[in-house]
């Protein structure tokens, strides 16, 4: 196993440059391509102002050299260990152990990693609240409708999901904003950003005029929500009898009954933050859900149907143990293997979310670098998100070891 | 039921799996009749006209492209082939593109639309009384006409009660009417379905099938090619090709083949290295045939099942990039687009609806129906599957 996990390790470094390669091919190739005369075109300058500024543009990117030496010296300047160059762009003696430099962004005129420092950070907000709320979601989903199959459930939750699967993001994400965040409808939401501007400055919990208020803001919700599951819990009648949609539905009563009784003077950063997540970690979230509850079904589908689960309701093992521990367990393979390609369909997903709730990510800074053909934030947004991703799989390798002992990297 | 079972061919047999099917199929023959059809459908200039000093013109038909009459054959050859079962489905697509690609050609020669069409023309003519009798497309408004003589037309809601005009769907934020857009904005949406997954399909074979043939090396350096292109996130490199090259329409369709290969590589490989061990192939081999017979002759047809159930899901994937590219605004400049559509409805400070059920529905819609198709193409291929869905 740990052999097998260095090997592929050692593997993320060339095939992270292949991936730069190929943006950088790609660049390069395109008719005008990148040089100092496009980046100093357009802007209303004195010709020797423009001169100076072309010059300036080359010594600094390296722009007037073949195709080659610019890759080259990017991979120089971006890895640990390499060549420091001096004020003239010459290398200088021998390779050292350096501090990697992602180089300056041709369009804000700033470090990249200042750049990156800033955006990433949100767009893995989003990717981490989406990635659990899209699985428990879809195992939910998935694990009832088989559990049912045949039922008017299964086969409408068929049908929603089908549908959900199919439903391109802008138009979820538009819909949402038009609907629930516009002032001509139900103006729920904010229609963008992260945090209004006075959260920012506000303290992180709510403001309320006394303490007691301030406890009774979680006493409320969770009091409420433990009601529902325990009547849910006692309830004679089959439909009423499901923990987890009494549970929501008390928290919805609970945050109602806080909303008319409680004085809040602020909402606070951390419910200001929520509040403006919610519509875009929906949008992001819903087509992974849809996807991953219809394999969920399939695969459990396969093993209600197996031998081991025949013989463990034939000695007489409990239904709801039977589901969850002998079916649930071995259906969660495939779940596994799809864990990889999540991450990647969340980064792509983010940089329509961001675009369209205007939020300041990692997605909407690729539309604006590639858009403004600035190359060394491109290079950089590549290297940062293949990285993320073949991290993903490299974790869904060692998920699924971790979940299926018989899974074997050796030899 | 023997005889059934042989001559039930893989179409048949998908379309009496279900009413989800049948949807998916209805509704992707409706949206190629539309786009076949769409310059008589939607269009500024009347098919017929006769003036006030009786002679007569066909305006629409003056203005007919290549590419107009290149769909409309299409359709008639399509028709004509889904009815003639005397020839096998692989003959009859080879004779279907034949057909289109030789009427576009000769049609390319031929047809010189004027490259500037005013498209009031006629409807001042009209209203001058310079027209006694026109007989007009049922939507009398082309994709690219911002009925400038209108004046102000821009964001009207559907059927709006306007003097003169009638919108069913509305229109746009530079005042084109939203159903004539979205009806010539299928074609783009159809034909970026296909081809680029035509041209993703050709790249991964040929590379897929190199590498499960010859397996050693070849099959290394074509994996680690694979797992780079897997791992750059295809929006992003997408975006970049887009951003970078001129937009223009088989440009786009390359390009999102471009990103679409390394999975029909995958599952090419994995077939050949399966299929290289049986006798039949090697055989085959012995026999002294070239290796193009060995490779696609007899290997390629037995690894068909996987790569057309990847192909059904490719084409839908194909459409949402199209749909999100143009949504990004990186799209055809000045071209319909559903994505581009959809993207004007949020972008002014009020939500114009209209811009975002009908179009983003016409994406979901053929996204679904494709979706649907893989699906079923799946359960159809795969016996196992089929016994367990019982």
């Amino acid at each position: 196993m740990v052999g097998y996990l260095l090997r592929r390790l050692l593997w993320l470094v060339p095939t992270l440059l292949g991936i730069t390669v190929v943006v950088f091919v790609v660049m390069a190739a395109a008719p005008g391509g990148i040089s100092a005369a496009t980046l100093v075109e357009g802007q209303n300058l004195e010709p020797e102002a423009k001169q100076a500024l072309t010059e300036y543009y080359n010594r600094l990117y390296g722009l007037d050299q073949p195709l080659t030496v610019q890759y080259l010296r990017w991979l120089n300047h971006i890895s640990p260990l390499g060549w420091e160059s001096d004020e003239s762009g010459a290398l200088t003696g021998w390779p050292t152990f350096k501090t990697p430099d992602l180089g300056v962004s041709f369009r804000y005129g700033r470090p990249v990693a200042d750049l990156l420092a800033e955006r990433v950070p949100v767009t893995v907000l989003l990717n981490l609240l989406s990635a659990p709320i899209i699985y428990l979601g879809a195992i939910a989903i998935g694990v009832a409708a088989a559990a049912r199959r045949g039922s008017r459930f299964d086969h409408l939750s068929s049908l929603l999901l089908l549908v959900l699967w199919s439903a391109p993001p802008m138009l979820v994400g538009v819909l949402l904003i038009g609907f629930f965040a516009s002032a001509e409808y139900w103006h729920w939401f904010p229609t963008g950003g992260l945090s209004t501007r006075e959260a920012l400055d506000a303290p992180f919990w709510p403001v309320t005029p006394s303490f007691g208020a301030w406890l009774l803001l979680f006493v409320l919700p969770l009091a409420t929500t433990g009601l529902f599951v325990a009547a849910a819990r006692r309830s004679k009648r089959a439909g009423l009898r499901h923990p987890v949609v009494a549970g929501l539905v008390g928290l919805a009563v609970g945050l109602l009954l806080v909303r008319v009784t409680v004085p809040i003077l602020a909402p606070g950063f951390l419910f200001d933050r929520i509040w403006h997540l919610i519509l875009p970690v929906v949008t992001l979230s819903y087509g992974g859900i849809a996807f991953l509850a219809k394999l969920t079904r399939a695969s459990l589908l396969e093993h209600l149907a197996a031998d081991f689960t025949r013989t463990a309701r034939a000695k007489g093992v409990p239904e709801q143990v039977v589901l969850w521990r002998h079916v649930f367990r071995n259906s969660l393979l495939p779940l596994i293997t799809v864990a990889a390609s999540l991450l990647p369909s969340l980064i792509a997903g983010s940089v329509i979310v961001e675009t369209l709730f205007s939020i300041d990510g990692m997605g909407r800074l690729a539309v604006e670098a590639v858009q403004t053909r600035d190359r060394e934030l491109v290079l950089s947004l590549t290297l940062i998100s293949g990285l993320l991703t073949l991290i993903g799989y490299l974790v869904a390798d060692i998920a699924y070891a971790v979940a299926d002992p018989r899974v074997r990297y050796e030899g | 039921m023997k005889g059934d079972v042989t001559h039930n061919t893989l179409l048949r047999r998908i379309a009496g799996m279900g009413g989800a099917v049948r949807f998916a199929l209805v509704w992707l023959g409706l949206l190629a009749t539309v786009a076949a059809w769409a310059p008589l459908l939607a269009n500024s200039l009347p098919l017929w006209v006769e003036r006030a000093d009786g002679r007569w013109a066909f305006p629409l038909f003056a203005q007919f492209t290549a590419e107009d009459v290149a769909w409309w054959v299409g359709w008639w050859s399509a028709v004509v082939l889904l009815r003639w079962r005397r020839i096998s489905a692989a003959r009859r697509l080879v004779i279907g593109l034949g057909v289109v690609a030789l009427t576009w050609g000769i049609a390319s020669a031929l047809l010189k639309p004027s490259p500037l069409v005013v498209y009031d023309a006629w409807r001042q003519a009209e209203r001058a009384g310079e027209v006694r009798h026109a007989l007009w497309a049922p939507i009398p408004y082309s994709p690219k006409d911002y009925l400038r003589d209108y004046g102000v037309t821009a964001l009207e809601p559907p059927l709006a009660a306007i003097p003169e005009r009638w919108h069913w769907l509305g229109t746009d934020d530079q005042g084109g009417d939203v159903a004539s857009r979205m009806i010539h904005a299928s074609r783009i949406a159809l034909s970026i379905g296909f081809i680029a997954t035509g041209v993703a399909l050709v790249i991964g074979v040929t590379i897929g099938a190199a590498m499960g043939y010859f397996a050693g090396w070849i099959d290394l350096i074509g994996m680690r090619l694979v797992e780079i292109f897997e791992a750059v996130p295809t929006l992003f490199l997408l975006l970049t090709f887009v951003a970078f090259f001129e937009r223009s329409l088989p440009l786009m369709m390359v390009i999102i083949g471009l990103t679409a290969w390394p999975g029909y590589a995958r599952y090419t490989r994995a077939e050949f290295l399966r299929l290289r061990g049986i006798e039949f192939v090697q055989g085959a081999i012995a026999s002294g045939l070239p290796m193009r017979s060995v490779l696609f002759r007899h290997m390629l047809p037995n690894a068909v099942a996987p790569l057309a159930v990847a192909a059904a899901f490719g084409v839908a994937s194909a459409i949402l990039a199209e749909a999100t590219l143009s949504f990004l605004g990186l799209g055809l400049v000045d071209e319909p687009s559903w994505g581009q559509m959809l993207n004007q409805a949020v972008k002014s400070a009020a939500f114009n609806w209209w811009l975002a059920l009908f179009p983003g529905g016409a994406i979901l819609m053929t996204v679904l129906a494709y979706n649907l198709l893989g699906e079923a193409l799946r359960d159809a291929l795969d016996p196992r599957l089929e016994r367990n869905g019982r």
